[in-house]
């Protein structure tokens, strides 16, 4: 099999995994009992899923991208070539791709955090074997 | 309940109208309409003018900015100048300058408190965040004449990173950044920039907003060049006023007018 | 594909403009109104015209959903109409 097929399969693979894994965060916020619960789903599957979809993108870039280095030399003239007119470019695009990942496995979990944290705050009782005002403290505790 | 019937009826009567305004357009994909050049003795259509002139004359190769900063300079600049009115109207409105001390309409929650967990967690996400935001939003900027982007764009994403902080830090941090003379000054410099860059070709001899003009002053090879620099000065003043308004607004808002508390 | 693609961005701006008007409660409401945005965001960037979707990306989606929960935060929740 040829590189293009086998970037194409790898990068399939990855999205269709976060596409699954997005379809169990969905089920998730729906099907859960309490809000707490939800939110786990929602954070969990949305963070990763986006992180398989950006990187199957990132991957499906490289389709093109000559693993070889048969053109890049030893001298400032190859470089400079590579870096602005040739597989240099695909490797930028692959870079931001990556730094998007990075920044949503910063910001998606803080997100859940702010949210779970707000609604503690408002009073939103989780769904506990046991009912009562300190049930939390003691399922915590024991 | 009869202002919502009276809603409705000036709803359906600017939809009417706007729909028989549509029938005097060309059709659908018409080789007629101005755009596709069929005016005659034009010679091309403005797409294709755009399209052929706009890197030879300006050297800009983002299309969308070179049209924007400087085919239609005038509108920008009143776009501008709507912005920085907006803004004084959110304070004229908002602005409240008279408080009894320590008497605010809001209980402000001290988030000092041991265990603050949020405070900890969210505010160390935006330390990290902001700095890359801000960044992000100065290549917006800078790269505008290359990519999507400008000042609008990198404005409000460096406003927003303002917002961020005032939202994850609490108002007085955000304030201590960016306090109320220093945002007020700034929109205002904003638009003085952009005026200013026009009155200059002005002065040199040629019209209002004609970059072309500070080719001397600039020192620049040909034209094209001196208007390409012009259209990013515009830019930058373009960035102050809706960085400085974006700041404004929120920081009216969230505080009722006070400028204290916050969110 | 792409047309049908368009369609259905179409068909669900239709459908959270009215639920966004429709809605009681106003921080809801102003959460469509975000997704409004961000679908138009979308729909632009799919018709070539990346300028004013990042424009509405960064104004519509970010900027104007801070300012209109603010205003929430600060006024009634429940709308009275």
């Amino acid at each position: 099999m040829d590189q293009a097929g086998i970037i194409t399969i790898i990068s399939v693979a990855l999205i269709a995994l976060g596409l699954l894994f997005f379809l169990g965060a969905a089920i998730g916020l729906f099907r859960f009992p309490d809000f707490y619960a939800r939110m786990h789903a929602a954070g969990k599957g949305d963070t990763l899923s986006s992180l398989l979809v950006v990187l199957g993108f990132a991957v499906y870039q490289l389709h093109d991208f000559d693993f070889t280095f048969s053109t890049l030399e030893f001298n400032l003239q190859s470089w400079k070539a590579w870096m602005f007119h040739g597989d240099g470019l695909i490797i930028l695009i692959v870079l931001k791709l990556i730094a998007i990942c990075a920044f949503i496995m910063i910001t998606s979990p803080t997100c859940t955090h702010a949210l779970m944290d707000a609604g503690w705050e408002d009073g939103i009782e989780p769904e506990l074997k046991e009912k009562g005002a300190n049930a939390l403290a003691k399922d915590i505790d024991g | 309940m009869a202002m919502k019937w009276l809603a409705l009826v000036a709803v359906v009567f600017t939809g009417a109208l706007l729909i028989y305004g549509v029938s005097d357009f060309p059709d659908w994909g018409s080789a007629d309409s101005p755009a596709n050049g069929g005016i005659e003795g034009a010679g091309r259509s403005v797409s294709q003018t755009f399209i052929q002139e706009t890197k030879p004359l300006t050297h800009v190769p983002n299309m969308v900015t070179a049209v924007l900063a400087d085919y239609r300079g005038y509108d920008t600049m009143f776009e501008t100048v709507v912005v920085f009115a907006a803004g004084m109207a959110i304070f004229a409105v908002l602005r409240v300058l008279k408080t009894v001390d320590g008497q605010h309409s809001r209980v402000i929650r001290d988030r000092s408190v041991d265990g603050d967990h949020q405070r900890i967690i969210v505010g160390t996400t935006c330390k990290i965040l902001i700095p890359v935001i801000q960044m992000f939003a100065l290549y917006v900027v800078a790269h505008g004449h290359h990519s999507p982007g400008g000042g609008f764009q990198g404005g409000v994403i460096l406003g927003a990173s303002f917002i961020l902080l005032g939202l994850s830090d609490g108002m007085e941090t955000a304030m201590e950044r960016l306090s109320e003379g220093k945002f007020v000054a700034m929109a205002a410099i904003g638009v003085l920039i952009y005026a200013g860059i026009g009155l200059l070709s002005q002065f040199v001899g040629r019209d209002f907003l004609d970059y072309g003009a500070l080719q001397p002053l600039l020192g620049t090879p040909d034209e094209g060049w001196a208007r390409s620099h012009a259209m990013l000065g515009v830019e930058v003043g373009v960035t102050f006023t809706v960085t400085a308004i974006m700041f404004a607004i929120y920081v009216n808002l969230a505080s009722k007018g006070e400028l204290k508390g916050g969110l | 594909m792409v047309e049908n693609f368009n369609i259905i961005i179409l068909v669900l701006l239709v459908v959270t403009a009215v639920i966004s008007l429709q809605v009681k409660d106003l921080l809801s409401a102003s959460m469509i109104f975000g997704i409004y945005s961000f679908l138009i965001c979308l729909l632009w960037a799919e018709m070539g015209a990346v300028d004013v979707a990042f424009t509405e990306a960064a104004v519509g989606a970010g900027v104007s959903a801070v300012f209109l929960i603010a205003t929430v935060f600060n006024t009634k929740r429940k709308s009275s109409d």
